[in-house]
């Protein structure tokens, strides 16, 4: 595990907010990254061991209860977490990421939940689509002369 | 008449009555699960036991326990308790646990009985015995580990279907219900084992995996694979029909049907006309319900009432009696329905009639089929006979080839001069018979003479007579193999010369209502319009097509071939473009400009009424008796049976790829290996 240095508070990620507004973003929402509360929590009693390509990072207790928790670069969203840091995060192993057995070939890019957001997964036939549908043809097979 | 008190009841029950039908009429419920009304008692389940006495101080199996004068019966008594829940303990110790996956699953017997009888927990931690499996051919597939050896299967084979292929061989624990050489059955009647399965051991090969019970819209229907008119319920889901299953009916199928009836259902989503078809420079090419009519249209107005309709063998009698209007209306009176060429006098109806009744059938003393292939005509029938000579030792006598119809037969020839002059052994036997009945089937018909001779010989044996009770027994049938044969003839679908004396008429345009049966050769100058749902013989010589409903997606009445009127509803919409074929007649009507007098099926159905009454009351319909007078000099041998394949009969089942492989395997003798599962 490798030390790195912490900020004390992490103004990017903020949804686009900097500078006045950052600040008051930072004072009022819960949703985007840490609160003031958790920033401060983790100076004090965490240490962070990494950070991935999102720009989440990750913390551990200084003391022996062994917690681990992550900040979110952007929106709390759990989905975000990859599948590297998700086995870390829940204790299910020790290793961090760059302990990990090298990633397959075969293993597709790792993507959190769109659902709510623009790229989320859209039938065919629904109105974000067009709104046009296949006329229901499966349930029969029909007869054709030649 | 024994009175038998049941749980402080006094009732008195029928002489020969069992305990356990004691209770029923009383109107207890008694668990069961080897006992059925329409088999013989087995008694091994052991799941009816009930508390009586007089008798020994223990628990008795009641389906096999003659109700007797004075016994006092109990079902409720803590002894009955506890010997259910024993009996349901000692079925569940190798009863397998996969209901999930079990297509019995809400319609299991033993599940609905485990709830209401057995304990709440299991006390049993061993293995459960496994069995290996069985094939039993292309319709009933077999789970055996589920059987819990109740043996309904074996004595159905044996008494109802006639076929001794299924049995069961070791002892105890290791029984096994097996059709011994890992053959398929080779009964028309095999589904039936599937509903009578009180488990999952026995479930439909075709519809495996395919819904669950509560998932189906249920609704009454006629089945139209042969003339029996059985009852029938259509489930569907959504818009597609799952499976067929037969409705009880005591007067027509009992609660059988055979496999055609329930198996033919895939062939209901293959090969559909679900677009009009018009012929263009000799090809068929999609169009509009407009252009269709209008090229309908056009050839009418150049046929100037040389008109004429020919009714296919599934269709119902609103679809003829629309055609027959619109047919009227042009100014035609051209009308066949017996497609394959049969030009047997029509003028009394009751002579071609199956007067006995498939009911009474079975109570006939002496039978004589003449040129009737029972077996593949009618199954059910064939149950019934086989059920005379089971119960009442019946003599069955033959004339024509030699045929399999899984009871003993004598045969007398295939000469049809044996009906003039019967052999002096048949002659007494017919002679001292009390209900004498005489078959005639579509293989003699085809004969001049033939169904002449036959009347001739209901005459001199008295074949119409009054029974001892007062009942009339009239012992002349006729058995057709058409769902609308007898519909059709109510509605005058009967040519004099039969279609081929039509063919001679040289008619300028034809409404063919789903006839895929007719020699379209004789018709090569007629304008062919196809109406009808699959696309066969018909579909491919018409000049134009317009799509039509299947039998399951639309409300008709048929009549069966004892003349019984029956309606049944409709289960599903027809595919695509396709419409209701009364619907198809009265909007072609508006565009010729012979507007037809009815714009709902109601309607349709008061007009059909006020044309032929009988077709408006559900039931028997009645012909009399009457009989025409007809040449009665039969000449030659009858050459063979109608029906060559039992499961391609018709554009339904030759769409279905269940009835192929049927055919393929039962008709055909070709084998199918299984892959070890």
């Amino acid at each position: 595990m490798t030390d790195r240095p912490c900020r004390l508070l992490p103004f990017d990620g903020l949804g686009g907010y900097r500078g006045f507004m950052g600040i008051l973003a930072k004072i009022f929402t819960w949703w985007n990254g840490a609160t003031i509360g958790t920033s401060l929590y983790s100076l004090r009693k965490g240490r962070q061991v990494g950070e991935d390509s999102t720009g989440n990072r990750y913390f551990e207790a200084k003391d022996k209860s062994g917690r681990r928790w992550v900040i979110y670069n952007g929106p709390n969203d759990a989905s975000r977490v990859p599948p590297e840091w998700h086995g870390w995060l829940h204790h299910t192993h020790d290793l961090l990421p760059h302990e990990l057995p090298a990633a397959r070939n075969w293993e597709a890019e790792y993507s959190p939940n769109a659902t709510g957001t623009a790229d989320a997964y859209r039938p065919a036939g629904a109105l974000e689509r067009g709104g046009k549908r296949a006329a229901a043809t499966g349930d029969y097979e029909a007869w054709s002369p030649n | 008449m024994p009175k038998v008190t049941v749980d402080g009841i006094e009732i008195e029950v029928p002489a020969g009555s069992t305990v356990l039908q004691a209770c029923e009429a009383a109107g207890k419920e008694i668990p069961r699960f080897c006992y059925h009304e329409r088999l013989s008692i087995a008694g091994n389940c052991r799941m009816c036991l009930v508390e009586v006495a007089p008798g020994p101080p223990k628990p008795q199996a009641s389906c096999a326990l003659p109700a007797m004068e004075g016994q006092t019966i109990r079902t409720d008594s803590p002894m009955v308790k506890a010997a259910r829940e024993g009996v349901m303990e000692f079925l569940l110790i190798n009863h397998p646990l996969d209901c999930p996956i079990c297509d019995q699953g809400g319609e299991c017997d033993l599940q609905d009985q485990s709830v209401a009888y057995g304990r709440g927990s299991s006390r049993y931690d061993e293995n459960k015995r496994a069995v290996t499996e069985k094939y039993m051919g292309p319709i009933v597939k077999t789970v055996m580990t589920r059987c819990i050896q109740c043996t309904r299967c074996v004595r159905f084979a044996e008494e109802v279907a006639g076929v001794e292929e299924i049995g069961a061989i070791y002892r105890g624990e290791n029984m096994q219900i097996t059709s011994y050489l890992e053959r398929a059955v080779t009964s028309e009647l095999s589904g039936n084992v599937v509903d009578l399965c009180p488990v999952g051991a026995l479930t439909s090969k075709p519809y495996a995996f395919e819904a669950r019970p509560w998932e189906l819209t249920k609704t009454p229907g006629i089945d139209v694979m042969d003339a029996m008119g059985t009852n029938v319920r259509f489930d569907s889901r959504g818009r597609q029909l799952l499976r067929i299953v037969p409705r009880i009916n005591e007067d027509v199928n009992e609660e059988w049907a055979h496999d055609k009836t329930r198996h033919a259902v895939d062939g209901l989503t293959a090969r559909r006309l679900d677009r009009p078809f018009v012929r263009k420079n000799g090809k068929l090419e999609a169009a509009s319900w407009e252009d269709a009519f209008k090229a309908v249209a056009a050839a009418a107005k150049k046929a100037g009432g040389s008109v004429t309709a020919v009714a296919g063998d599934m269709v119902d009698c609103e679809t003829m009696f629309a055609a027959r209007e619109l047919v009227t209306a042009l100014g035609g009176s051209m009308l066949e329905g017996r497609q394959t060429g049969l030009a047997y006098d029509t003028s009394s109806l009751s002579a071609v009639n199956f007067n006995t009744g498939i009911a009474n059938i079975e109570k006939a003393d002496v039978i004589l089929l003449v040129g009737s292939d029972l077996r593949r005509e009618a199954p059910l029938v064939n149950a019934r006979v086989l059920k005379a000579i089971r119960k009442r030792g019946a003599k069955v006598f033959a004339i024509g080839p030699e045929t399999d119809l899984t009871y003993k037969v004598e045969n007398l020839g295939a000469s049809l001069k044996t009906l003039t002059k019967l052999p002096k052994a048949v002659a007494d036997a017919f002679k001292n018979a009390a209900r004498p009945a005489i078959i005639v089937g579509g293989g003699a018909l085809r004969y001049e003479g033939a169904h002449g001779a036959a009347l001739a010989l209901a005459e001199k044996y008295k074949l119409v007579r009054e029974l001892e009770d007062g009942s009339t027994w009239n012992g002349f049938n006729v058995l057709h193999f058409a769902a609308s044969r007898m519909g059709g003839l109510m509605l005058g679908y009967a040519f004099a010369g039969g279609i081929r004396a039509l063919a001679v008429e040289k008619p300028k345009l034809g409404f063919f209502l789903g006839a895929d049966e007719v020699n379209y050769d004789l018709f090569a100058d007629t304008f062919k319009v196809y109406v009808g749902h699959h696309g066969d013989a018909g579909a491919h010589a018409a000049d134009v097509i317009l799509p039509a409903a299947a039998y399951t997606e639309k409300a008709g009445t048929y009549v069966n071939l004892e003349g019984r009127v029956q309606r049944g509803e409709r289960a599903v919409f027809p595919p695509g473009d396709a419409r209701e074929d009364w619907a198809i007649f009265r909007a072609l009507s508006d565009v010729v400009g012979k507007k037809l007098p009815f714009d709902n099926l109601e309607q349709l159905r008061t007009k059909m009424a006020a044309a032929v009454p009988a077709l408006g009351v559900e039931g028997l319909a009645d012909y009399g008796w009457v009989v025409p007078k007809l040449d009665a000099k039969p000449e030659g041998d009858v050459a063979d049976y109608p029906i060559k394949d039992f499961y391609l009969t018709n554009a339904i089942c030759r769409a279905s790829a269940t009835m192929q492989r049927c055919s393929a395997e039962l008709v055909h003798g070709e084998t199918f290996a299984e892959a070890a599962e």
